[in-house]
């Protein structure tokens, strides 16, 4: 312990950090902030120059003229009077408010009723939502042999007495936004289960029985023991959380919706990009500053909704599980999981046996006939592009990992643990980041990265992965730090000398928080479609690859599902092998 | 402090040249196409033989939109090869693509040439041409479709009438389909210069020809059961599919490309004949003969996508596709008895007559968002058109919606 005068005085300084067990208050005077600064400048300037300037610049660039001359609102006069605004602006708010609820409703549903299953239901969310997208095109086929879902929907028709031949179709326009959103809700039902259940568990079951004691019903229960203290909050974020998701429905739009019914499935997201490709100026900038504006609300939503801090869990996590339960609800609750679990494999089902049998057979005899050829498979894999996508795809994936992990976690720690002024902004801040869709931005974040010369360039397309992850990267690991037992810290604080040598113990205990980080990062650009479709360059990321297959199905469908089982087969076994990690990370991510 | 930050930096840097080294490797050229699934298999055999490795994007209709965005941010491809002749002379005039050399536009006939010149100077080279006045059919159920349209539109009804299969399968999932059909008898009822005035704009859309063409087409296509399972299905069957259900038996003609030969014959059931061919029914005398292409364009200083275009365009280069079938060029290198098949012989010669009755497809050279693609202008238009067309009023419907879609990207071009 012995130094020069400076050190002493910053480890005098520290001994006032050790008092404090938890986040230290912002009013008490701060010593390590320079520290702070080193820790926090790196994904500052990453942010700042790839998510907030460009921002921005588009906000600045919907109020100007194309010679940068002040014009008020008229890019946004000639926006909202083109052909078919309304009703684009119209569906891209539909989606965002019906998705949330179906999937908060079907979500707690799931979390009472059942345990067991979650891995099924989170294993939609590791795959990319081009394969999602592919595998309910085939799923909603028209042709009632080969799409199943066609086929229900018929037979549904005749009970109303519908005959066959006027029953309406999934892909139709009357009913294709139905067909998309059931494929979101598909894919992210999973989020909703895993946190109402942490939710649940956290609750205090003598609520319920007090409520009971008192003579009240099920409902009762519900509304007073569940609803009122717990359970709203948590609606309401994850209301949020899925409400800014649907703004990456774009992929599943592009993807299932055929020509005729695209202008009837199109979003603001799917417009800007056909009429404007990510245009920075005008009429595209004014419709991209609007959907920012919505976006913007959402994001104030969920800070609002989720102030209030999670309640720390509570030691024993007993279902409330009475013995009264025993009724038809209870036979209602063992059903319906079963129920839900067999809807929600069909399609995965179809997909595989779709793979499995050749181009041919997949176009002309539909997969519920039984065949195990393996000819759609060699066709996918006689292509050169394919391997060498699945390199890019990789090593982009594990880079980028890499490299988000190694800005975030110094980032969360002086969040977490230094707390500098401004730190509640910074979360705000970091939600907000996390919101922003690419395709807004795409345009001014080139101009940055033409600056610093990495335009079209790999490391600048993992650059903007980088910083599109890094923002929930550093939310996870930030609330994961600030778990950390306090005793763990103050011996961190004692044993280590210099402020790294405290931040390098301090991370063993949030080790699982890095690996829910650094799965969901992999996963998260391995499944990407947008980011390669406007930033890719030196290489075609798989996502792109299998888009670009997509233009037509049925003569193409056993070469499609087979492409889609391989891409999707890596994010899923990251996710099943790490699924406890994850799990705890979305809930702590998603929720605080 | 010092140390520290270099560890920091050593770290980033490591990982930095890790995603680095993968871009190290000689960078493939790279090319963006709208083909898919066989087509693109295709193509992706043709570029194997390049010396260089040849990266293939397919970015389906939407490649207007995927080129914008490339270019405005600066990683736009080398080659693009584009079908919408309008949209290269947005870029040309825009700056954004490279004149070919003479040495490559002297291998095309002089209409190839002048539809890909914007002012005096060619931009790209055709890699592919369509022949879109052909109807198929299956000459094991099907006797050959009669010569004029007058014939062609009883024939519909009358196999109508009779039940399945049904006359015509269409693959009205995309626009393009609906859009070659209208300007076949665009073709047909036009006087001497029209149909060009509709390209130029200088003919409104609210004109006797068109409304005489659409007329017609409503004609066919309003026939009760001329589609199988009716229109709404026709809607959300893309062309692909069509041809299947002319393979299968459950339709009878499909009319289309010379590119339906490929599709047709790897969906051909065991012991069946192939789709035979015919060229599209007379409508006021003359055969309309409508044709379209894809045309490769360089990027603005891309040296190696200069040198794969002249590749591309060598008489040797597409063999293994006209191998397989359902490709056609207008490259004048490749003698039409290269082409082997007899139909494609055929085609081919006929893609380079010299008589002047060729017409390029309308859509493609349409400016703006009038051509296209998913969901937008002519394609969407004509797509409503037949979702209503059994309405009285569904031709003035989808003239008053051209003519709004026109003005709409008139202004577009202005602004």
């Amino acid at each position: 312990m012995t130094g020069p005068a400076s050190t002493r005085a910053r480890l005098l300084g520290e001994t006032v950090v050790i008092d404090d067990v938890g986040p230290g208050r912002r009013s008490r005077a701060y010593p390590s902030g320079g520290f702070a600064s080193l820790l926090l400048t790196p994904i500052a300037l990453l942010l700042g120059g790839i998510l907030l300037w460009p921002v921005a610049r588009t906000v600045q660039a919907s109020l100007t003229g194309p010679d940068g001359q002040w014009v008020a609102l008229a890019n946004f006069r000639i926006a909202l009077a083109a052909e078919g605004t309304w009703g684009v602006l119209g569906r891209t708010v539909l989606w965002a408010a019906v998705v949330p609820v179906v999937v908060i409703v079907l979500g707690y549903l799931l979390a009472v009723s059942r345990r067991a299953g979650t891995l099924l239901l989170l294993a939609p969310m590791a795959l990319p939502l081009v394969v999602t997208g592919v595998m309910f095109r085939l799923f909603y086929d028209p042709d009632p042999a080969r799409g199943t879902g066609s086929r229900v929907l018929t037979a549904l028709a005749g009970l109303f007495g519908v005959p066959a031949d006027s029953a309406p179709a999934w892909l139709g326009p009357d009913l294709i936004t139905v067909a998309l959103m059931s494929a979101f809700v598909w894919a992210w039902i999973g989020l909703p289960v895993v946190v109402f259940r942490a939710a649940l568990d956290a609750l205090p079951t003598d609520l319920a029985d007090a409520v009971r004691s008192k003579g009240g019903g099920r409902l009762d229960v519900f509304r007073d023991a569940l609803w009122r203290p717990l359970l709203r909050r948590t609606a309401a974020i994850v209301f949020a959380l899925v409400a800014l998701g649907t703004a990456r429905a774009f992929d599943l739009i592009l993807v299932m919706a055929p020509g005729s019914g695209l202008d009837e499935a199109a979003t603001l997201a799917v417009r800007v990009w056909q009429t404007s490709g990510s245009a920075t100026t005008g009429p595209a900038a004014a419709l991209n500053t609007l959907w920012l504006a919505a976006l913007g609300v959402g994001v104030v939503a969920a800070a609002v909704g989720g102030r209030q801090a999670w309640p720390p869990p509570v030691p024993a996590p007993v279902p409330i599980r009475a013995a009264s339960d025993r009724s038809r609800w209870t036979t209602v609750r063992r059903a319906l999981p079963i129920l839900i679990a067999l809807v929600w494999a069909v399609p995965v089902l179809a997909l595989v046996a779709t793979s499995l049998h050749s181009p041919q057979d997949a176009a002309t005899r539909g997969w519920t006939t039984w065949s195990v050829r393996l000819s759609s498979y060699r066709d996918v894999l006689a292509q050169d592009e394919l391997i060498r996508s699945l390199w890019f795809t990789a090593v982009l994936a594990l880079s980028v990992t890499v490299l988000v992990v190694a800005l975030a976690l110094p980032a969360g720690y002086a969040l977490a643990r230094l707390r500098p002024p401004g730190t509640a902004a910074a979360g705000v801040l970091l939600v907000a980041a996390s919101a922003v869709p690419v395709q807004v931005v795409a345009g001014p974040v080139n101009e940055v990265l033409e600056l610093v010369g990495l335009a079209g360039t790999s490391f600048g397309l993992g650059l903007v992965h980088v910083a599109l992850g890094a923002p929930f990267a550093v939310l996870v690991l930030r609330n994961a730090l600030a778990d950390v037992p306090g005793a763990r810290v103050r011996e961190a604080r004692i044993a280590g000398r210099r402020e790294w040598g405290v931040l390098w113990r301090t991370v063993p205990a949030a080790v699982p928080a890095i690996i829910a980080v650094a799965v969901l990062e992999f996963v998260q650009v391995w499944n990407d479609f947008v980011v390669g479709l406007l930033f890719g360059g030196a290489g075609t990321p798989l996502g792109l690859l299998l888009f670009g297959q997509t233009r037509q199905f049925v003569s193409n469908s056993g070469t499609l599902a087979a492409f889609a089982v391989l891409a999707s087969v890596p994010p899923l076994v990251v996710i099943v092998l790490a699924r406890r990690q994850v799990i705890t990370g979305l809930v702590s991510g998603a929720v605080r | 402090m010092t140390s520290r930050r270099a560890v920091l930096s050593g770290a980033l840097g490591a990982v930095v040249a890790g995603v680095g080294g993968c871009g190290r490797s000689p960078r493939a050229v790279q090319v963006a196409v709208v083909w898919s699934g066989g087509e693109l298999t295709r193509f992706r055999e043709v570029v194997k033989h390049y010396p260089r490795p040849v990266d293939v994007v397919s970015t389906r209709n939407d490649i207007d939109a995927f080129l914008s965005t490339r270019y405005r941010t600066a990683n736009q491809p080398d080659v693009a090869i584009v079908p919408q002749i309008g949209l290269i002379t947005d870029y040309a005039r825009r700056g954004w693509l490279e004149p070919v050399p003479a040495e490559v536009s002297a291998r095309f006939a002089t209409p190839w040439q002048e539809m890909l010149t914007v002012d005096s100077a060619q931009y790209g080279a055709w890699v592919k041409a369509a022949h879109k006045s052909l109807v198929w059919y299956s000459p094991d159920r099907q006797s050959e479709p009669p010569p004029t349209w007058a014939e062609f539109v009883s024939m519909v009804q009358r196999l109508a009438a009779a039940g399945r299969p049904a006359p015509l399968a269409i693959g009205a999932a995309d626009g393009w389909v609906l859009t070659d059909w209208l300007e076949n008898l665009l073709i047909g009822f036009a006087r001497a210069g029209e149909y060009q005035r509709l390209v130029d704009g200088t003919l409104a859309w609210d004109s006797p020809l068109v409304r005489s063409a659409l007329g017609q087409l409503a004609a066919v296509w309003a026939i009760p059961g001329a589609f199988p399972d009716g229109i709404g299905r026709a809607l959300i069957t893309q062309q692909e599919e069509s041809i299947i259900q002319v393979t299968e038996g459950r339709a009878a003609m499909v009319v289309e490309g010379d590119f339906v030969a490929a599709t047709a014959d790897k969906f051909r059931p065991a012991g069946a004949a192939p789709l035979a061919s015919t060229r599209f029914p007379a409508v006021a005398g003359t055969r309309p003969l409508l044709v379209a292409g894809d045309a490769a364009v360089v990027f603005n200083g891309s040296s190696s996508g200069r040198d794969l275009v002249e590749w591309l365009t060598r008489p040797t280069s597409f063999q293994s596709w006209i191998t397989a079938g359902g490709y056609l060029s207008p490259n004048l290198l490749i003698p039409p008895e290269a082409y082997g098949d007899a139909r494609a012989v055929t085609r081919a010669a006929e893609l380079r007559d010299a008589s002047g009755t060729l017409q390029f497809d309308l859509s493609d050279q349409l400016r703006g968002s009038l051509g296209g693609p998913d969901g937008l202008g002519s394609w969407k238009i004509l797509q409503d058109f037949l979702a209503e067309v059994t309405r009285p009023d569904a031709v003035d419907r989808a003239v008053r919606r051209l003519d709004r879609a026109a003005a709409q990207a008139r202004r577009e071009a202005g602004s």
